[in-house]
């Protein structure tokens, strides 16, 4: 009896103890991540350590930083070159320099002025200003039926202005405008097409974009979807042309992320599809194009192009240590002058390796074969190139 | 060519990091303490002191379960972090976990200011939460925690000291505080890691030179990636190697090395080990429960550190045995 009451008083004080006890919110899932089918080694926990410290935070750090793998495809497995960013007022303006160098010797500089919290963070305006030289550039003719061996390499330069603003009425959702201007200069370098190219152009791109993002990490994605819709005008202002090169492109895409246990399974499918006056086609170096590191893995970069494009790609991560995925992945696609001659009809299959931390992909090692057979591919992060939906200007060429 | 251009540059710029890392040899400032300066002050009551809440005790700590409105995000350090604000008007500057917690920084800090405080040295208002609710302009949701610190009223941040320049250089409590930052198996000792606070207490108006950014410990030495609140590399990590030439050999490997090497006296250890052995299993207990670690892992870093500091009181019995 003396027990029963004793513990009838516990109870009774307990309630109130409980009702105002100050408890923190449970922890977010993304404070912790899966283990490893196998148990890691120090020596890759010490490299995640370092580049999750020193490479991973994104464009938080003011200051001097290093720019690095932010190369179109074509550049080499790396970049590099100085960059200087700083926050200011409250994180109510950016402002952002860099420059780099590829290791084939692609160059590129741009600066951005941007104030990301107006209206309470619902508008993101800014400015974006780009030069960039890429000599090499792989082309081997319009249509899904070119040849490997017509390999011709062209040299672009393009100087650029854009001004953005992003609409966000919620956290997953982004409605983007832009307009810009751009100068595409292109000239034949080596092989049998193009030759003769000597080209200087001009363009005012105008747009709008409407983006759905639920990825929990975009940079190392685990799950969650992204859903794009995109309409750009590519307005051709070169003198004495009378617009005869403007054409409109449109862009669908759509990614989705699932963990499963170990494993996380991400399909991705991107189509592009222009409109030209009838007789005309988009300019070579707009085109959209398959091929390369991520894209049709087991093809060369730009290997396809034409005024369409259709591209899906499903892979899947096992985490072999807690940092570092197996991945195996079937890209297919094609290419079209017409969309409704888009099929799936070429195809990669492969398998590779991805270093990452829980929110960032370091490196991607792949080997993938094809048709045209093998082909290994090193990267510097940026899994399923997805982070070019972050860019706020026009690049020249067109990257799958 | 344009390959080895490459390398040339991120090679430059790993060269260039590591030269600007490390400190000067400290030398004794040829200016003098100004009398309202302190690194440290005798711990008189220092078997009471609460080390779960701290030196400025639980009416300064975060709501746990408050809404935290973002001020705005860290853009310095390689710690993600932001300044927020609590219900009740106060700024707090926040140092996260990396997602996927990776040997957090956050947890340590508060453990060591804890630690450092209970023996005396002053401390700004630390406190841990492992998540909280973040309120900003798209709405409200939970995130990942770590160490709050308060931007009190009391206390302000008037910039920060050098170690190898300032008044205590040479003093018990500056040769004391390195060799238990060694214990601690700190590695980032820069100097801008150190804060001087002016600290109003009524009238009172006292300089405080304080050892504030410390989560970077409870690991290794390893000088490109270090591991943090890790226990094995811990455990693993050997402390006192001898005593040469009236100095002892610490084995600290780190970037500080000007700080340490024949610089630190057998009774600059005894002195430090006596004052963190005089903490009771409830204290260590308590400095680890407010740094959010499981009694497991609690134990594992106790047990370690209580093996230092037997090391260290025993370095001065034996040099007496000798004499």
């Amino acid at each position: 009896m003396k027990t029963l009451f004793r513990c009838a008083i516990a109870l009774i004080c307990s309630i109130p103890a409980a009702a105002f006890a100050q408890e923190p919110p449970a922890v977010p899932s993304s404070a912790s991540e899966p283990q490893g089918v196998i148990a890691e080694p120090d020596i890759i926990t010490r490299a995640v350590l370092f580049a999750d410290r020193h490479l991973g935070k994104g464009d938080l750090t003011n200051g001097i930083y290093v720019d690095y793998g932010n190369m179109i495809p074509g550049a080499g497995w790396a970049s590099v070159g100085p960059g200087y960013r700083h926050w200011y007022g409250k994180d109510s303006l950016f402002v952002d320099a860099s420059a780099s160098i590829s290791v084939t010797g692609y160059r590129m500089a741009q600066a951005r002025f941007e104030l990301p919290a107006l209206l309470k963070s619902r508008l993101v305006a800014g400015v974006q200003s780009r030069w960039q030289q890429f000599n090499g550039v792989d082309y081997f003719g319009s249509g899904p039926d070119s040849l490997p061996s017509a390999l011709s390499d062209y040299a672009v330069k393009s100087t650029q202005l854009e001004g953005y603003v992003t609409i966000r009425p919620v956290r997953w959702l982004d409605l983007d405008g832009h307009i810009g201007w751009v100068n595409p200069r292109t000239r034949h370098l080596d092989g049998p097409l193009l030759q003769g190219l000597n080209s200087r152009q001009a363009y005012v791109p105008t747009g709008v974009a409407l983006t759905i993002d639920t990825r929990d990490f975009p940079d190392h994605p685990t799950r969650g979807v992204m859903l794009r819709g995109a309409a750009t005008r590519y307005d051709d202002r070169t003198s004495g042309s009378n617009g005869v090169n403007s054409f409109n492109r449109f862009d669908s895409e759509a990614a989705g992320f699932v963990p499963i246990g170990k494993v996380v399974l991400g399909v991705h499918g991107w189509m592009v599809r222009s409109d030209v006056d009838a007789g005309r086609s988009v300019p070579f170096y707009f085109q959209p194009t398959l091929g390369g590191v991520s894209s049709l893995r087991s093809f060369a970069d730009y290997r396809f192009r034409d005024d369409n494009m259709l591209l899906a790609t499903v892979e899947m991560r096992l985490a072999l240590l807690t940092h570092l995925d197996l991945a195996g992945f079937v890209d297919a696609g094609n290419v079209a002058r017409r969309p409704g001659d888009l099929d799936l009809e070429k195809r990669s299959y492969g398998g590779g390796l991805r270093f990452h931390t829980r929110r960032d992909t370091f490196a991607e090692i792949d080997l993938a074969h094809g048709t045209e057979g093998w082909r290994a591919m090193f990267r510097l992060k940026d899994p399923l190139l997805l982070g070019r939906l972050d860019r706020k200007t026009t690049i020249v060429p067109f990257v799958p | 060519m344009k390959r080895i251009h490459s390398l040339a540059i991120v090679t430059a710029i790993i060269v260039g990091a590591a030269a600007c890392a490390g400190v000067g040899v400290p030398k004794a400032s040829s200016t003098p303490k100004p009398p309202s300066a302190s690194m440290w002050i005798e711990p008189t009551d220092l078997a009471s002191r609460d080390l779960f809440y701290g030196p400025w005790g639980a009416e300064h700590a975060p709501a746990p379960n408050s809404v935290f409105e973002l001020v705005e995000l860290k853009h310095t350090g390689v710690n993600l972090g932001m300044t927020v604000k609590d219900d009740k008007g106060r700024e707090w500057s926040v140092k996260q976990a990396y997602p996927g917690g990776l040997d957090p920084e956050g947890p340590v800090e508060v453990v060591l200011s804890r630690l450092l405080s209970a023996i005396g040295y002053h401390q700004p208002p630390l406190y841990y939460l492992p998540a909280f609710h973040l309120k900003d302009d798209l709405g409200t949701r939970v995130v990942v925690g770590g160490r709050f610190r308060l931007k009190d009223p009391s206390l302000k941040d008037t910039g920060s000291w050098k170690w190898e320049d300032n008044p205590f250089v040479g003093t018990k409590e500056y040769q004391g505080l390195i060799v238990l930052l060694v214990m601690f198996n700190s590695t980032d000792l820069k100097n801008t890691n150190n804060s001087i606070y002016e600290h109003r207490n009524g009238d009172l108006v006292e300089q405080w030179f304080v050892a504030r950014d410390i989560g970077s410990a409870l690991g290794d030495w390893n000088p490109l990636a270090p591991r943090k609140s890790h226990p094995p590399s811990f455990e693993k990590t050997p402390y006192i190697l001898g005593v040469e030439g009236g100095h002892v050999q610490l084995a600290y490997n780190g970037w500080y090395k000007n700080l340490v090497r024949d610089r630190i006296a057998v009774d600059d250890v005894v002195w430090a080990s006596e004052l963190l052995g005089r903490l009771s299993e409830k204290q260590w207990q308590d400095a680890f429960r407010a740094g959010g670690y499981q009694p497991e892992v609690a134990n594992r870093f106790i047990k370690k550190l209580k093996e230092k500091i037997g090391q260290g009181k025993a370095l001065g019995s034996r040099v007496a045995d000798r004499f």
